[in-house]
């Protein structure tokens, strides 16, 4: 068959490298698509990662011409720094308390402004303006209106006989008030994220239960929260992502005080590797942040992640 | 239960958020049209025996505050980087969503990795790159550094995927080539999309503090939320009235937008954040 069609124009010869070179086309040009972000993505995300675990293992100061490598030194000097214990701590602590009070605040609001009740945009444009401002402002305005001597809530808080509180001098009382500061900050994000939520129950699912005779808190807690469950994971894990690099709270309004009791993992990072100038120790720091963070989504995603079954 | 009856506890926890919220930024305006000797009594003063706009003044005036570069500097930064943003994530997710090529799974493995590692890690190393290329201090450091953004990426490639190719094969009989099919097809119906990412992308770069206060140094190029940390250190302890005036003043522009484009951000936000999940 070859030799006797070798003379003739084959008629299959056109089409077939024409789809070859149609899907090759299709991978260059997917290619192109990818290269201008591909090439970003590489410098400041890719070769930033693998450079800032290499860094951790070198005693590398902005100042000094030598940089030796130390191996584990960096992150053995962690295990035993008091001040990345107590920094640790407080972020922990203030990321709960936020987390929760987030939480809590923006799903109470979320159900009560998807009641059919008037004035629902209002509200939702209302309670979600204070996302908008920066930490400088919020920052800036809260520390007044705590303020122990002049501050507004001390003078509210009088009126019902309690004596002037110390929310940012004391110590045991400053990561509260910084949590409280940014909860009034933060929750109309996971707010909306509820409303979207709630919005995606099935009213079928309501009137059921109501025909059922459930009341208004049985409905509550055995429709609506088992149903948004994976709303509340993506509440929850965004949340402690966000509120575990908390640094401009601290910085505006306690500049870490008093003593060290409102420091944070960032607060610290910054000091380490911008005041002292300790990129290589600062690197680890950053590094076992990351670790931290991680393994805290896979937890949430282990507890809270887990299929609602029927 | 008559239907009014019903909904006021939701009317009333309302109200009282809507106080909560609103209270401590009615309080602020209040004081900072105060005197100093006003601010700093006790029994506080809520409202004002004789409104003063000189703190107003005061910190527009000061010759170590820049309060309107520090607002261009921060509309600026933020344009650019959400142009940067869309720039590269568009045609990056047009590719994902559309197009079939050796690696896509792998390349896209790794983007959903790399969400996963807080950008914190990448701080020093970008700090010191930004410091070799002679970057510090200028508008490249805040535009280009986190330009990749992997959940632009996934927001658009997710959006792209739910328009039906039959719109794009209609292009492709006219003759379009892959970036006609993007640009005159994908694009243009993508415009909710694109719209609700910048907004998203716009307001997280405009309040960004700890990557701008480490890259910028000289007052010229400061953004204005390291402008207030500079006017909070320089002011807070004498002049009160004028540090509230100066956080008043800064959230008015944002405000403004907002009062104007309130629909389209919220539905913005709750776009981009449902497609987070």
């Amino acid at each position: 068959m070859t030799s006797m069609t070798a003379g003739l124009p084959d008629v299959n010869r056109p089409r077939s490298p024409f789809t070859l070179n149609l899907k090759r086309r299709e991978a260059i040009a997917a290619y192109l698509f990818l290269l201008p972000f591909l090439a970003f993505f590489a410098v400041f995300t890719i070769r930033a990662v693998i450079n800032a675990v290499q860094i951790s293992f070198y005693e590398y100061q902005i100042l000094r011409p030598t940089r030796p490598f130390i191996g584990f030194d960096n992150y053995l000097e962690l295990f035993n720094d008091d001040i990345w214990w107590q920094a640790l701590g407080n972020t922990v602590i203030f990321t709960v308390l936020t987390v929760i009070g987030t939480s809590i605040v923006a799903l109470l609001c979320a159900v009560a402004v998807t009641q059919p009740i008037r004035g629902q945009g209002f509200f939702r444009v209302l309670l979600y303006m204070p996302s908008l401002f920066s930490v400088g402002a919020v920052g800036l305005i809260w520390v007044w209106l705590l303020n122990t001597q002049y501050g507004v809530i001390n003078y509210f808080l009088s009126f019902i006989g309690i004596r002037p509180i110390s929310w940012l001098s004391d110590p045991n009382l400053v990561i509260p008030s910084l949590s409280l500061t940014t909860i009034w900050w933060t929750f109309g994000f996971p707010m909306l994220i509820f409303i979207a939520g709630l919005q995606g129950i099935p009213e079928q699912l309501y009137e059921a239960a109501r025909i059922d005779g459930a009341s208004g808190r049985q409905i509550f807690f055995r429709i609506t929260l088992p149903l948004l469950r994976p709303t509340i994971l993506f509440v929850t894990v965004t949340g402690v992502i966000a509120h575990f690099q908390v640094y401009g709270q601290p910085l505006i309004m306690t500049n870490g005080g008093p003593g060290r009791s409102s420091y944070s993992v960032i607060f610290y990072l910054y000091q380490i590797a911008w005041t002292a100038f300790r990129m290589g120790y600062g690197a680890a720091i950053a590094v076992v942040l990351a670790l931290i963070i991680a393994t805290a989504t896979a937890v949430q995603f282990f507890f809270i992640g887990r299929r609602v079954e029927y | 239960m008559s239907y009014r009856l019903r909904h006021l506890p939701a009317y009333a926890f309302l109200i009282v958020m809507s106080i909560f919220v609103v209270m401590p930024l009615l309080i602020a305006i209040s004081q900072s049209l105060m005197t100093n000797a006003e601010v700093n009594r006790w029994p506080p003063q809520i409202i004002p025996a004789n409104p003063t706009f000189e703190n107003m003044h005061q910190v527009l005036t000061q010759q170590d505050l820049r309060i309107d570069l520090w607002l261009r500097n921060s509309l600026l930064a933020a344009s650019g980087y959400t142009i940067a943003v869309l720039v590269l994530c568009a045609p990056a997710a047009y590719a994902f969503a559309r197009l079939r090529f050796p690696g896509n799974n792998i390349l896209f493995g790794l983007l959903l990795v790399t969400i996963m590692i807080p950008s914190q890690v990448t701080l020093i190393p970008n700090y010191l790159l930004m410091r070799d290329l002679k970057w510090l201090d200028t508008f490249n450091a805040l535009i280009f550094p986190g330009a990749a953004n992997v959940f632009g990426v996934f927001l658009l490639r997710q959006f792209f995927m739910s328009i039906p190719s039959e719109l794009e094969e209609a292009a492709v009989l006219d003759g379009a080539g892959y970036f006609g099919r993007f640009w005159y097809v994908v694009l243009p119906l993508s415009t909710n999309a694109l719209v609700a990412l910048s907004i998203f992308i716009f307001l997280g770069h405009y309040n960004d503090l700890f990557w701008p206060f480490i890259v910028t140094n000289s007052l010229e190029t400061r953004t204005l939320p390291v402008g207030l940390t500079i006017l909070n250190s320089s002011y807070a302890g004498q002049y009160r009235p004028m540090v509230l005036s100066g956080a008043v003043l800064s959230t008015i522009p944002i405000l403004i937008v907002y009062v104007l484009f309130q629909r389209r951000i919220i539905r913005g936000v709750m776009l981009t954040g449902m497609a987070g999940r």
